[in-house]
């Protein structure tokens, strides 16, 4: 059974409502979860910066090894070093942050520089970049990324280089595309007729009014995926490594204690992981819903 | 009685589009191409309304665009206002701009969805000329008068508004920047009727008032014989008959045109009804190519051709019929006008 | 003459826009009949609802809720039905002040109703031609193809190789050039003109006893037009079929329809026969019939300084339905008399002479 109804029923100058009134309740929540997420992260970066945090994280405590959450003023237990776990989360995010920002911006910027002159100026411009999306596109992520840690043994920030570059074809051809679809439409030429320079066009007619949404979408997207890569590293030892915490190799490091009933270790940072890129991934969801789905109308 | 400047001169405009070959025809000699519009020569005088009338694929719509420079012209010279801009780099046409506008086909898509109106016009005003922003509310205020628009609209975007209204803000913004040329590309067609009457009128009221000329590209061929003073009517790139508006509508010459008018009286007329089982429009075709049209291209159409035995003039190529003066400034380009 | 072979009763079909919370009115309160053998033309503007009146009969709306009430009765030899049999059942309504503000539809079980109704009679009886005719065939699928498909499905005819020879009768019978090489072509190989002409085969070949033509010859050259219109009117005078065209060209409307119901703002203003309506002089018609015919842009209505007699204002906004006449605050022949009533309630139709109905105060005393 479908409801419709209007509450209004007079004549009058109605406009429409804004996107965020009329959106789906589901993507309110995604939305709202997501924000969540980010304000939890954010805040954590923080507290790690500044070090303000419940105890030292690679404070040793032989007493209370591997001990359950609750115990002795440790909301979250301590690992196989007796070490908070609950400290060493928030410190987990600055291996992630940051590089992960770097990621972003180096995917969307490059990105958009491509995508914006594979668009707008086809021909030999559009073949090369196509060619380097191309090429950039056939690597698997994460080999790659493994062969430049075996060859280079780089830092985090290098690597998040990598996973940004890697990250430039999606953002490009989302761009190149927009941009060959609007261009299509009169109103760009409009604008040329106007006299409006190309440079303006470009950033003002299609970039900012159009494209935002896009690339907030593949910022977050990007943000998720830039996570789950470090994770991984660290989880298989290449990436930040002890006793510097990340989540990734928390979780390596109560592995080994999960078959013995302490399963905590490993659980809290695994969830920490997985609550997060859902948090990132449902914001760039909702967000999409809520603002193309109004375009459509 | 001094004579009205020429502020619009074409000659010998040409614009090909390369045609996107197969593998076999690649590996000919000879380019394909699509001779979109293929010498096309006129002039428009200052406060005049010419109108150019011709059904889809006949490259009204490309004249227009070439015009105004959005599309690079192959061949050919546009001389406005006694600059040639044929080759005209981007900033020494800037200036030029803001003195030739276009109205589009499309209200819809001719206005940035994300902006609202009040923007819209105002992005518009600023682009050649810096004012202040009393300036620019006041001549705003003045636009929405001109074209008849609501001061509430301001607000509004582009999708919040009538059909009627969105055709209204976009000549709004081509007046907004002081253009006294304007080309109008089929102003009326995506219109209901009864609107269509109001834009016709607004057009006219505000040649009158602001001294505007207008290049009228239309396949309606009633309004564009209503708003025009000369009017020219083109088939498969080319101007088949240019003349005065009322010589066109009620002394037609060319076939082609003849066959226009027809199609639109109440009762068929019995040429059009029983014309050779000829389908084709006006439109390339993709196996025009196979079978290149030599000559007049209007042969494979004309009924007088077919009535006078299919004459081999027609279709020679040496003596593709040109357009020539048959007294009053009436073109027509035809071997045997009607 | 009989009982006509489709009757529309009070045809309501609302939509719904989240963005203004507020029903979509497309078509509110039609009524309208078809003769056997008859051409009735729908003639509108935007937002005149002529186009959702065609779709609600074929039930072919998607969007919520769709049709709310009515009633449609298809009447052939094999017996009377109604097109929107049991709709009650599924459907609620809530009134306020004599306007609907609340719906509650059963879409999905309505939508298998309607299934089980319109399987026999969509494509069979009932054939529809559409605008744009490139973009309403299957580009994927030779245009024979698409006809024989038609054939083997909605006729006793299921033999590929018959159904063959049924499509080609078919193309020659709508002046198709070379019927058998158009047989292979896809749409995108052909003309507007020509892929219109497939498309009435593919309507015709069933022989239905209705044909809903929506707007077949927008989009077309003019002079192409005017050849599918000739078309038109052969097959119609050759089979006798009934026809439903909407149209907002009144030329093609004059040279085909037997009737004419005008639409203005979902309801019908004005209904009668062809010629009374469409022709000259105001006589007892609707103002905006009058209007409407008076302000094409055509050479005979130029005014004395070149101008047209325009009518001031936008179409209707189906949303924003006013309380009184819908036309009333574009009207131009509303007298003191009447102006109370123009601007409270809505006009019923009248019939000013016989066969012809108009809705306007102007004849209500």
């Amino acid at each position: 059974m479908k409801r419709y109804s209007q509450t209004t029923g007079e004549v009058g100058e109605s406009s429409d409502l804004s996107p965020w009134k009329t959106a789906d309740a589901l993507d309110l929540v995604y939305v709202g979860y997501g924000l969540l997420i980010v304000v939890l992260v954010l805040v954590s970066y923080v507290l790690g910066a500044f070090t303000w945090l419940p105890y030292d994280p690679e404070q040793i405590r032989v007493d209370l090894l591997n001990a359950p959450p609750g115990s002795a003023g440790h909301l979250l237990g301590t690992d196989f070093l007796g070490r908070d776990i609950l400290s060493r989360l928030i410190v987990g995010i600055q291996a992630y942050f940051l590089p992960g920002l770097l990621a972003i911006v180096i995917s969307l910027l490059l990105g958009t520089t491509l995508g914006a002159l594979a668009g707008y100026r086809s021909g030999e411009v559009e073949t090369l970049v196509t060619y380097f999306n191309n090429l950039v596109d056939s690597f698997p992520r994460l080999v790659l990324i493994l062969l430049v840690i075996a060859a280079f043994k780089p830092g985090i920030y290098y690597i998040m280089v990598v996973v940004g570059v890697t990250g430039v074809p999606a953002v490009a051809s989302l761009i190149a595309g927009k941009i060959e679809f609007l261009g299509q439409k009169n109103f760009i030429e409009a604008a040329h007729v106007l006299g409006l320079p190309s440079r303006v066009i470009l950033l003002k007619h299609i970039l900012w009014h159009h494209c935002m949404p896009l690339l907030v979408i593949q910022a977050t997207i990007g943000m998720g995926e830039a996570i789950l890569i470090e994770t991984s590293l660290s989880y298989l030892g290449f990436g930040v490594q002890e006793p510097t915490p990340s989540w990734g190799n928390m979780v390596q490091a109560g592995a080994n204690y999960f078959f013995q009933g302490k399963f905590w270790p490993s659980t809290a940072p695994a969830l920490s992981i997985l609550f997060t890129i859902l948090g990132f991934h449902l914001l760039g969801d909702g967000l999409n819903g809520i603002l193309e789905g109004s375009a459509g109308k | 009685m001094i004579k009205p400047r020429t502020i619009l001169e074409v000659v010998d405009l040409r614009k090909h589009y390369r045609q996107r070959a197969g593998i076999f025809p690649a590996l000919q000699w000879r380019e394909r191409f699509i001779p979109a519009v293929d010498g096309v020569s006129f002039c428009l005088e200052e406060h005049e309304t010419v109108g150019l009338v011709g059904e889809s694929g006949c490259g009204k719509t490309t004249i227009g665009r070439t015009i105004l420079r959005l599309i690079p012209a192959t061949s050919g010279r546009i001389v406005f206002d006694d600059h040639d801009i044929t080759a005209m780099s981007a900033r020494e046409l800037r200036p030029l701009r803001s003195q030739m506008q276009m109205i589009f086909q499309d209200p819809d898509a001719s206005l940035n969805p994300k902006m609202r109106v009040r923007d819209i016009l105002k992005e518009a005003i600023t682009t050649h000329h810096r004012l202040s922003d009393g300036e620019v509310a006041r001549r705003i205020g003045e636009l929405l008068d001109q074209v008849n628009l609501k001061a509430s609209k301001l607000s509004n975007f582009p999708r919040e508004l009538a059909g009627g209204e969105k055709r209204r803000v976009g000549i709004a913004r081509a007046l907004a920047v002081g253009a006294h040329f304007i080309v109008a590309d089929e102003p009326t067609s995506a219109l209901d009727v009864s609107i269509q009457a109001q834009v016709v009128n607004l057009l006219r009221d505000l040649q009158r008032q602001l001294g505007l000329s207008y290049l009228f590209i239309s396949h309606d061929l009633e309004v564009v014989q209503l708003i025009s003073r000369r009017v020219a009517v083109m088939y498969l790139g080319k101007i088949v008959e240019m003349g005065l508006a009322d010589r066109i509508a009620r002394a037609a010459r060319h076939p082609y045109t003849h066959l226009l008018w027809s199609a639109l009286v109440e009762g068929q007329s019995k040429e059009a009804s029983h014309a050779p089982l000829n389908t084709r429009t006006g439109a390339w075709e993709p196996f025009d190519f196979e079978r290149p049209v030599s000559g007049c291209r209007f042969a494979p159409r004309c009924p007088v051709y077919e009535a006078r035995g299919r004459p081999a003039v027609c279709t020679d190529a040496a003596t593709e019929p040109q357009l020539h003066d048959i007294g009053g400034r009436h073109y027509v380009a035809c071997h045997f006008p009607v | 003459m009989g009982a006509p072979l489709l009757e529309i009763e009070n045809l309501r079909t609302y939509f719904h826009s989240r963005s203004k919370r507020a029903f979509i009115r497309a078509v509110d309160g039609v009524t309208m009949a078809i003769a056997r053998g008859k051409t009735l033309s729908v003639v509108g503007e935007s937002g005149s609802g002529k186009s959702v009146t065609a779709l609600s009969i074929m039930g072919l709306l998607d969007a919520g809720p769709g049709v709310i009430s009515g009633k449609i009765t298809f009447r052939t030899d094999g017996g009377e039905r109604n097109l929107l049999h049991d709709l009650e059942h599924y459907v609620t309504l809530g009134e306020q002040d004599g306007r609907i503000m609340e719906v509650s539809k059963d879409e999905a079980g309505w939508r298998k109703q309607v299934e089980r109704i319109m399987a026999e009679v969509r494509g069979k009886e009932i054939a529809m031609i559409f605008q744009n005719p490139k973009s309403a065939l299957n580009p994927f699928v030779t245009v024979g193809h698409q006809i024989t498909e038609a054939i083997r499905l909605h006729t006793p005819t299921k033999h590929p190789r018959e159904a063959k020879e049924r499509s080609l009768y078919w193309l020659e019978r709508v002046k198709m050039d070379s019927p058998r090489l158009r047989f292979d072509n896809y749409p995108y190989g052909l003309s507007g003109g020509m892929c219109q002409r497939a498309m009435i085969a593919m309507a015709l070949s069933s022989e239905p006893a209705l044909l809903i033509a929506d707007e077949p010859t927008t989009g077309l050259d003019a002079t192409i037009q005017s050849t599918i219109v000739g078309l038109l009117a052969e097959l119609k005078s050759e089979l006798g079929i009934a026809t439903l065209l909407i149209s907002h060209d009144i030329r093609v409307v004059s040279r085909l329809a037997d009737d004419v119901a005008v639409m203005y703002g979902g309801t019908v203003v004005e209904y009668g026969p062809a010629p009374e309506i469409l022709g000259a002089g105001f006589g007892l018609k609707h103002p905006y019939t009058a209007a409407l015919l008076a302000s094409r842009p055509s050479v005979q209505n130029v005014q004395e300084n070149g101008g047209l007699p325009a009518i001031d204002g936008e179409v209707p906004d189906p949303i924003e339905v006013p309380r009184g006449c819908r036309f009333y605050a574009r009207c131009n022949r509303v007298t003191d008399g009447i102006r109370d009533r123009c601007e409270r309630r809505e006009p019923e139709l009248k019939e000013v002479t016989p066969g012809h109905q108009v809705r306007c105060w102007l004849y209500l005393d």
